[in-house]
């Protein structure tokens, strides 16, 4: 199956995407005032530049969502319609990522971390928590 | 009213607007820029200024500074490209009116283009091209949201589902739009268009289907700004620029903030209003940056025309179409059913309307007209009061 196009990391992102690579979902925490972040040099809440890193709990929630009825890649061209969105981590942070399962799709709904990779590269896709992988 | 500028709009001019001309951007601009000053009554070669805006996949090879060149302008005094995507058209006659009022130029040129429709294309390879591919924002790929369709779509959904609504809200903006754009002939679209029409077309990206999409066309809008006493001696009635502003809220992807649906309007609105004593109650008419339905919705709350989750009622039972009882909004549908130019399709709508130039669709009262913009994910707006000369001058 053709992959979708996984960016290539750019210096805030560098840890988000290594981790993904290798097979980790992580958020950086500022160190001074713990606010969660995905791809940042420096908080914007405190200004602080020392993150910490942490895995995340890999649970979240729909923040987003649109059945696609067009695909403009390869990748989803078998598909139709497929699910895309923005999910908010349990943490906080939110992130656009595929969102799998067979719905019914909702803002709100409980969804949980599944891996993609190819070629060496990682990104994160998120299931409709309950509903099993096929 | 108090107006800080001291700029009208004295020329408008456009080029293509069809899916079939085949001309270059640049070129449609340079023919646009020509007919704004042939409409304005003045040579060519006495513009000073130039300030052009782009697509935001467009780079120099589609509209660059070339332009200055192709017109054979030699002295200009201002020379600018504005990048802020579909906000870069307010943001153009900003720069304009900010020169003309400080005397940095009199007569200043702003110009959109684009070309996105080749022959033999379809219009989904138009609009969905990878605009980035680093960082997270390239993670908008991976979940196959290539379009403006599908990321709008995420603003409306989360819209649709915090204010428990359901489609027809969409529906009624594209219906308005329709209605709108059966009077003025150079729209893209003139059928009338039913609901039973609406719900029957297919999705794009849930919850949009086809009409919540904006009319794509090769073209090209041009406006001269100048003083106001310049635009006074104009061959047209003036177009009085009353107020600008932008707002941009910056908001962060995370738990406690609401991108999808934080709009910059809400920031310019408070600018634009305490600039000029205005209120929303003074506005005769909105022409909103509708590249999709939500978008003209999430405009009209942020500038305090309605609570959020209720601006569906500018549109119940045709208020907002012509004839209607309430305020008309996009008199020429918009980008919807009209034709899609970004930032510059309400602009050239609003001056029309402004002028008491608008034919069949010509608004009773068109003397104070709410333009907006939008660009990027709600990242750019942009809203700018325009006037009649009969009032305002």
């Amino acid at each position: 199956m053709t992959a979708p196009p996984i960016p290539d990391a750019d210096p805030a992102s560098a840890h988000f995407f290594t981790a993904l690579d290798n097979g980790r979902l992580e958020i950086l925490r500022c160190r001074k005032c713990a606010t969660p972040h995905l791809a940042v040099q420096v908080c914007d809440v405190c200004g602080g530049a020392e993150m910490v890193p942490e895995t995340a709990s890999g649970t979240g929630s729909i923040y987003s969502f649109t059945l696609s009825h067009i695909a403009h890649h390869p990748a989803f061209a078998e598909q139709l319609p497929f699910c895309g969105g923005i999910v908010e981590l349990s943490e906080g942070p939110r992130l656009f990522a595929p969102l799998l399962g067979s719905g019914p799709f909702a803002v709100g709904a409980a969804v949980t971390f599944e891996r993609q990779a190819s070629d060496g590269r990682g990104y994160a896709a998120f299931r409709l928590t309950a509903q099993p992988a096929e | 009213m108090k107006s800080r500028l001291d700029a009208a709009i004295a020329g408008l001019g456009t080029a293509g607007l069809t899916r079939t001309d085949t001309r270059s951007a640049a070129e449609m601009a340079r023919v646009a820029v020509i007919a704004a000053a042939t409409d304005a009554a003045i040579e060519t070669a006495s513009i000073d200024g130039l300030v052009l805006c782009r697509s935001g996949g467009a780079g120099d090879a589609v509209l660059g500074l070339d332009l200055q060149r192709a017109l054979g302008l030699r002295d200009l005094k201002l020379n600018r490209i504005t990048l802020c995507e579909g906000a870069s058209a307010l943001a153009a006659i900003q720069t304009a009116a900010l020169a003309v009022s400080t005397g940095m130029a009199n007569c200043v040129a702003c110009v959109f283009a684009d070309a996105p429709v080749t022959p033999g294309t379809q219009m989904r390879a138009a609009f969905g091209r990878q605009k980035t591919s680093t960082g997270m924002e390239g993670l908008r790929y991976t979940a196959g949201l290539f379009g403006g369709a599908a990321v709008n779509a995420l603003s409306a959904r989360r819209y649709l589902a915090i204010h428990d609504l359901d489609e027809r809200v969409l529906a009624d903006v594209a219906i308005t739009s329709r209605t709108w754009a059966t009077r003025n002939p150079e729209a893209s679209y003139r059928k009338p268009l039913t609901y039973e029409d609406y719900f029957a077309a297919r999705y794009i990206a849930e919850p949009f289907r086809l009409f919540d999409c904006a009319a794509p066309v090769n073209g090209a809008v041009a406006v001269i700004v100048t003083t106001r006493a310049r635009a006074a001696d104009g061959a047209q009635p003036a177009v009085p620029i009353l107020a600008y502003a932008e707002g941009h809220p910056g908001t962060p992807d995370r738990h406690g903030f609401d991108r999808a649906l934080t709009h910059g309007g809400v920031i310019a609105a408070r600018t634009i209003f305490g600039q000029t004593g205005l209120s929303s109650a003074d506005i005769d008419i909105c022409e909103l940056y509708d590249a999709f339905t939500i978008m003209p919705l999430l405009a009209l709350e942020a500038y305090g025309f309605y609570p959020a989750g209720e601006a569906i009622r500018a549109y119940a039972n045709g208020a907002a179409g012509p004839g209607g009882d309430g305020m008309p909004i996009n008199t020429g549908g918009g980008h919807l059913s009209g034709y899609y130019l970004q930032g510059m399709t309400p602009v050239a709508e609003a001056v029309v309307q402004a002028r008491g130039a608008a034919g069949e669709r010509q608004c009773a009262k068109a003397d104070t007209i709410l333009v907006t913009n939008e660009g990027g994910r709600l990242d750019y707006h942009a809203g700018m009061i325009l006037g009649s000369a009969a009032q305002w001058q």
